[in-house]
């Protein structure tokens, strides 16, 4: 048994799930968060500023010690590179969320009673394709059990595939809404429209950091070591 | 007076056999603690049980390599102006310096906490010996040859064959999208194969020392294929069955339960494996403690060097118990220090590694070639992280662990020359003596 303490290390793909769990409470309170902005209900968006930016540091936390837990000297199944950019993707979804949060924070901006239907589809959207993301992200332990071949590798595969299209549709969603507010410029001040402007972009990101952290997913079961 | 220096000898074998059991803590037990298949606790009372015996069914086969194999006793009797007493005292001294050094490297090693090979140890002891009773010739170079060359090919064996196996277990069960269906399927195959490994491993090994007896003369070759595969044809029925009532109501469950069932079922199968790789590690390391001591014994015994003996059981027994004791005292140890308990891979990963570990170290003893079974085990897991089996494996400590015997070879050859030197200048004239009463002249 000496050779078990010795030889083998801790497996990260289990923290890496772990992580995966935390982002994804992150992105769950992204449609509270729009519906208390529109409801203009700024105390709650406070307090759900204050849960995010928690959350975020504990995936934080968990990232550190994945890192810390895995040195060079490691042999693992999955190129190396890949699985730290994986991790610094997915990290990267957590902090777009939390950017989110705190640009609604910031300014109580009132959203116009003729847009509020479509900034609300807008970022249930977003979260339809981050959540995407994290159903073929919460399979990590799954993958490492089946050797990230087989069945399972194919599953996860199809769901990243179905991801990059739901975050075109998102882009072309982010158009249309832009181009509403364009069309009432007339009636809103320019900082109110700035902060559309951020909020919408934002909310972008976040789709944009899911789908790239589904493309190194990809390339992680894909390219082997 | 003989028993006096028999008794000596006896107890630097119990020693050497001591610093064996210490040094490899129940590493054959590695893939089962390892995947949980079993407690800590467990591991080193089956080890104890299982290595025990291995050594004394088995270890009379490696036991001739190490006694003979390695240094050619006629270039010793041959040296002009050699009588037979004296070159048998020359090999007895010898034979209890490369002990010794061994013993000594072993010890030193273990207290550092360095998992060294006991195989590699005696070699270089013996081989220390060689060179400075006889000068270069007296060693048996090829066999060297092909003993280091085994030291690199078994680990590699025991990686390809267990890549090989992994990816089997991996590609027809667990890829699968209903694995507890290909489970029912194909595992009883698996565990028919395991089972004739096994089952071949102990009659071929185990049985060879007693089919020399009238009684046991039916139990050759073919009978035991025979044998083998009808256990193995048992298994695959009973396991079929079992497993059909065990499994059959998590053909609908998620993935990942049904990965967990799956992988429950491989547990057994791993605990039953790693014992057979400690039968086996028994089998080949009791050679390293009690192959000088049977041939010191053999000379005190015969008064001349003798090409051929037989090792007693007792002196096999002797290095059982010694094993079993090393192993239970830093097992004990090990036991209380280790908290947590990491899992740190799965049954089916401990499978391969073990089945693959298993079939190239009684490969080898077959062959009489001492192999490291701690290095042909870490091939083996090593396999399976090349299959994308393991979640990490410290790149560097296993350099270490291979490269280690580049340290071990020198050292102990070099402990044993300096002790057989010692031991020649102080206790050559009284060793004659004892040989020449012994024998009569």
């Amino acid at each position: 048994m000496t050779i078990i303490n010795k030889i083998f290390g801790a497996s990260p793909f289990g923290p890496l799930l772990e992580h995966a769990k935390k982002v994804h409470e992150c992105i769950k309170l992204i449609p509270e968060l729009m519906d208390a902005l529109i409801n203009e209900d700024h105390e709650r968006v406070h307090c759900l500023q204050d849960c995010v930016s928690k959350l975020e540091y504990e995936a934080d936390q968990i990232k550190h010690d994945i890192r810390e837990n895995l040195p060079r000297r490691y042999f693992l199944p999955v190129s190396r590179e890949d699985l730290d950019n994986y991790l610094h993707m997915q990290d990267h979804i957590a902090d777009a969320v939390e950017d989110f949060a705190v640009i609604l924070l910031i300014r109580k901006t009132r959203i116009h009673h003729d847009l509020t239907d479509e900034f609300l589809a807008f970022a249930k959207h977003i979260v339809s394709v981050a959540d995407k993301l994290m159903v073929a992200a919460k399979e990590m332990q799954n993958l490492a059990e089946t050797s990230f071949g087989g069945a399972e590798a194919r599953k996860v595969l199809d769901l990243i595939q179905g991801l990059g299209q739901e975050e075109w549709k998102a882009d072309r969603m982010q158009r249309k809404l832009s181009m509403h507010i364009y069309e009432k410029e007339k009636e809103l001040d320019p900082v109110t429209i700035l902060f559309y402007e951020k909020i919408i972009i934002s909310l972008s990101q976040i789709a944009n950091a899911a789908d790239n952290t589904g493309e190194v997913l990809r390339m992680m079961i894909v390219k082997g070591r | 007076m003989i028993t006096i220096f028999i008794g000596v000898t006896f107890l630097l074998g119990f020693y050497m056999a001591w610093t064996i059991g210490a040094n490899d803590v129940a590493n054959s037990m590695a893939d089962a603690v390892g995947s949980d298949s079993c407690t800590i606790k467990q591991a080193v009372i089956a080890a104890g049980i299982c290595e025990f015996a291995g050594a004394v069914l088995v270890g009379a086969h490696v036991t001739d390599t190490i006694r003979k194999g390695i240094v050619d006793p006629s270039y010793i009797t041959s040296i002009p102006g050699m009588t037979q007493s004296h070159a048998a005292a020359i090999i007895v001294i010898g034979m209890v310096s490369a002990l010794l050094a061994a013993a000594i490297w072993l010890h030193v090693a273990t207290a550092f906490g360095m998992p060294v090979s006991t195989t590699h140890s005696i070699v270089g002891g013996v081989t220390g010996f060689g060179i400075i009773a006889a000068g270069w010739a007296a060693v048996n170079w090829s066999k060297i040859g092909q003993i280091v060359a085994s030291w690199f090919i078994s680990p590699l064996l025991g990686g390809i064959l267990s890549f090989i196996i992994f990816k089997i277990i991996s590609g027809l069960i667990l890829q699968h999208n209903i694995p507890t269906r290909r489970a029912v399927r194909y595992a009883p195959l698996l565990f028919f194969f395991t089972a004739f490994v096994v089952i071949s491993a102990i009659i071929f090994k185990g049985m060879k020392h007693l089919i020399r007896e009238e009684s046991l003369k039916w139990l050759n070759g073919s009978m035991a294929i025979l044998i083998a595969s009808g256990v193995g044809i048992l298994t695959t029925v009973w396991s079929r069955i079992f497993l059909k009532k065990r499994l059959k109501k998590y053909f609908r469950s998620s993935l990942s339960e049904q990965l967990e069932k799956v992988e429950r079922v491989f547990a057994p199968m791993v605990f039953i494996t790693s014992c057979t790789v400690a039968f086996a590690h028994g089998a080949n390391d009791v050679a390293n403690a009690v192959g000088p001591l049977a041939a010191v014994i053999d000379i005190l015994r015969n008064g001349n060097v003798q090409m051929k003996v037989s090792v007693p059981p007792w002196v096999l027994m002797i290095g059982g118990i010694g094993i079993v004791t090393g192993l239970a005292m830093y097992g004990y140890k090990v036991m209380t220090t280790v908290g947590k308990k990491i899992t740190v891979i799965t049954p089916s990963r401990g499978l391969a590694a073990d089945i693959a570990g298993m079939t190239v170290v009684l490969l080898c003893s077959r062959l009489k070639l001492p192999v490291s079974t701690t290095h042909t085990l870490v091939g083996a897991i090593i396999g399976v992280a090349f299959a994308r089996g393991v979640g990490a494996v410290n790149k560097r400590v296993t350099r270490n662990i291979f490269s280690s015997w580049l340290v071990t070879v020198p050292v102990a050859a070099l402990l044993s020359i300096i002790i057989f030197l010692i031991g020649r200048l102080f206790l050559l004239g009284s060793i004659i003596d004892l040989i020449k009463s012994g024998s009569g002249g």
